[in-house]
């Protein structure tokens, strides 16, 4: 069963999905670094990517043009996230500092609910798929649907034009100085409620974009981004709260760790492994692999 | 004006207990959400909904109407029993019905022979479930023993030698790979298997089908339930064990409507359980409901909606015969009554041996698409069993 070619196969497949799971963890980490808030509701952010590149496929551009609707769903859930983050958590902020995580995690739970309520209202329990044009490929001795590994070079793409407009751009300091210091930017002169709207309308559009991604994938239903919510949370952990490259390294190794896990010692604890990996980098570094301890006043 | 508000309130809190009153309640707890298979509950609700319906038109129950309470139990067997516990305690049903999940029907199923009010299971197989001899527990649906017992038939007919089974790690799941390895050794078929389960949340199967595909199976047993059913066809269908292996599927999924949706490319020939011969007549009740249903939703109706129906029809009519709506009474009256439901065949719950405890058991068929975009109806009954 230990065959060489099995684990080429088994590290390709591990590969993969981390990278996409490192997408999720990544929206979640960068709000967090910017508002200091956890956004519980981003699996639904990778819901709605995921409802509007089937719709998009399926009802108007049609599967040639899968690419050209992954960018539409991703603007979508972003211009959705502006919207979210202007009516829902601008008000949080003007609140007192010290209840702003209560009201965050109250209001993010409440929109959980209803856009899951919403998904399910309007197209009902089903499933449904986007469906794919694109060829079986293989990557080494591993044959990989078309549309996982378009996803996957996706979200190599997104994180590398992620990491270039923080890097680079005189917006992405600004984004990071935020993340250093929100009364230091506003000492500066930066509206910080204005970074903070683009700050989660990038996240969660990240959270989108790995939804339209995964669409052909995984399926469209109400609560398919549950699981993958669940990977973020375990991967921000790993990697580090606020840590990008933490976030990516650690995706790769949950994806490695879960397919190593289920392919050579058990598949019926595969969601386990996960958990394990959390609960060893807690105990051995509890700020996570990139994580920096947090500073107060 | 203050007090007008609160003598409307009044009012309508009173008028509500007093229409409460009139009515007989009958739970209905069925997934309608991930990780259970959302739209299999949603198949009985619509089936048990067109039934209070029916009920209530022909003049109700016992001079009252009845009224349905339906719970999302997720699949998980704690909200199950919450739901159930809610249904007896507050909402004060009768009978409680649904029950897709196995792990589901026996959980609440331990509370139920404490609490009194009967349990009809309508599409979970574990042998638990009436095999514990309960006097709740009710059933009206195809058990492991005779779902394995239909695709040993299967595979020995099909000459296979070597079954992977992939299966979830719930009661379904394990109770039906464990009922294969058994008669497989009780039946001495001598057939190679490989026993491979997964967490029912998973999305990402890649490395248990990497597994199938070097052991080089004759025939894979998809025993999952929703999503995963699905997400394994089509993974299975990257890999490149299907079209090349065939792929049983352990329930009825492919006949529902969404299936060519989700398998356009890669639905055809695959084999799946079914639970009556599309051919096979419908009883008077079963084609007035037939014709309700497709005049409402615009399509056939599938076992799930058929069985959701009966249960509600079973429940009405040992309701009349117990003359009373007292949950003892009515485990009588569905214990020595024989009831009309959808099938054409008389439907009765008698103290049998062994799993077949108040149970009503369907014929099984394994039917396969031979075409791409097929009508079930059409597909080709390759076994018809029924138990002996």
């Amino acid at each position: 069963m230990f065959s060489t070619e099995l684990v080429i196969q088994t590290a390709i497949s591990g590969v993969m999905i981390g990278v996409l799971y490192a997408l999720m963890a990544l929206g979640i980490t960068f709000i967090y670094s910017i508002m200091r808030m956890v956004n519980w509701a981003m699996g639904e952010f990778y819901m709605v990517g995921s409802y509007l590149q089937y719709m998009l496929v399926a009802w108007a551009l049609g599967p040639e043009l899968w690419w050209l609707a992954i960018l539409i769903s991703t603007a979508g859930v972003f211009v959705l996230g502006l919207v979210v983050q202007w009516g829902l958590i601008k008000p949080i902020f003007k609140k007192p500092p010290e209840l702003r995580d209560d009201y965050a995690t109250v209001v993010t739970l409440a929109l959980l609910l209803f856009l899951r309520s919403i998904a399910t209202g309007l197209a009902g329990p089903n499933q449904f798929t986007p469906g794919s044009n694109l060829p079986i490929v293989m990557v080494g001795p591993m044959p990989l649907a078309g549309a996982r590994v378009a996803a996957f070079l996706f979200a190599l793409a997104a994180l590398a034009i992620f990491w270039a407009v923080l890097r680079y751009t005189w917006y992405g300091l600004a984004l990071r100085a935020a993340s250093q210091s929100r009364v230091g930017v506003q000492t500066a002169g930066i509206d910080v409620l204005s970074v903070d709207r683009v700050a989660f309308g990038i996240g969660v559009a990240l959270a989108g974009l790995a939804g339209a991604l995964l669409a052909p994938v995984f399926l469209v239903f109400p609560t398919n981004g549950m699981i993958t919510t669940v990977k973020g949370f375990e991967i921000v952990v790993i990697g580090g709260l606020g840590s990008i490259p933490g976030a990516l390294i650690a995706g790769v190794l949950l994806g490695l760790m879960e397919s190593f896990g289920a392919a050579f010692v058990d598949s019926a604890y595969q969601n386990i492994y996960g958990f394990i990996l959390v609960i060893v980098i807690l105990v051995l570094r509890p700020t996570g692999l990139f994580g920096e301890r947090g500073r107060e006043a | 004006m203050r007090k007008f508000g609160i003598l409307l309130a009044a009012g309508l809190v009173a008028a509500s207990v007093a229409a409460q009153a009139q009515d007989i309640g009958i739970g209905l707890d069925i997934p309608l959400s991930a990780p259970g298979d959302a739209a299999g509950g949603q198949l009985i609700r619509r089936g048990a909904e067109i039934g209070i319906d029916t009920v209530n038109a022909a003049g109700g129950v016992l001079g009252k109407k009845l009224k349905l309470f339906v719970t999302d139990s997720q699949s998980t067997p704690q909200m199950g029993v919450a739901n159930y516990r809610r249904l007896v305690s507050e909402d004060k049903v009768v009978a409680v019905t649904g029950m897709f999940h196995s792990s589901v029907a026996i959980g609440i199923n331990e509370v139920a022979k404490e609490m009194g009010v009967p349990t009809l299971a309508v599409q979970a197989s574990a042998s638990d479930i009436t095999a514990k001899h309960y006097d709740i527990a009710f059933r009206t649906h195809a058990v492991d023993p005779v779902r394995v017992a239909a695709w040993m038939e299967f595979i020995k007919k099909k000459g296979f030698k070597k079954v992977s089974i992939l299966a979830e790690t719930t009661d379904y799941g394990i109770g039906l790979t464990d009922e294969t390895i058994a008669q497989n050794k009780s039946g001495n078929f001598g057939i190679e298997i490989q026993k491979i389960t997964f967490d029912n949340k998973a999305t990402d199967f890649s490395a248990q089908l990497l597994q199938v595909k070097a052991f080089k199976p004759d025939l894979v047993l998809n025993i999952a339930v929703g999503t995963p059913v699905d997400l394994i066809m089509d993974q299975a269908t990257t890999v490149g064990l299907l079209p090349a292996t065939p792929m049983l599927i352990s329930y009825d999924a492919p006949t529902r409507p969404q299936y060519w949706q989700l398998h356009a490319k890669n639905g055809d020939g695959i084999y799946f359980i079914a639970y009556y011969s599309p051919k096979a007549p419908l009883s008077d009740i079963g084609k007035t409901f037939a014709a309700t249903y497709k005049e409402k939703y615009k399509e056939d109706p599938v076992y799930g909606a058929l069985n959701g129906y009966g249960a509600i029809m079973i429940i009405a009519d040992g309701l009349k015969a117990a003359g009373s709506a007292d949950p003892k009474a009515l485990i009588k009256a569905l214990e020595t009554g024989t009831f009309k439901s959808w099938p054409d065949a008389p439907v009765t719950f008698p103290r049998a041996d062994g799993v077949y405890w108040h149970n009503w058991v369907p014929p099984v068929l394994i039917m396969q698409y031979t075409k791409p975009m097929q009508d079930w109806k059409e597909a080709d009954v390759v076994v018809a069993y029924s138990k002996k």
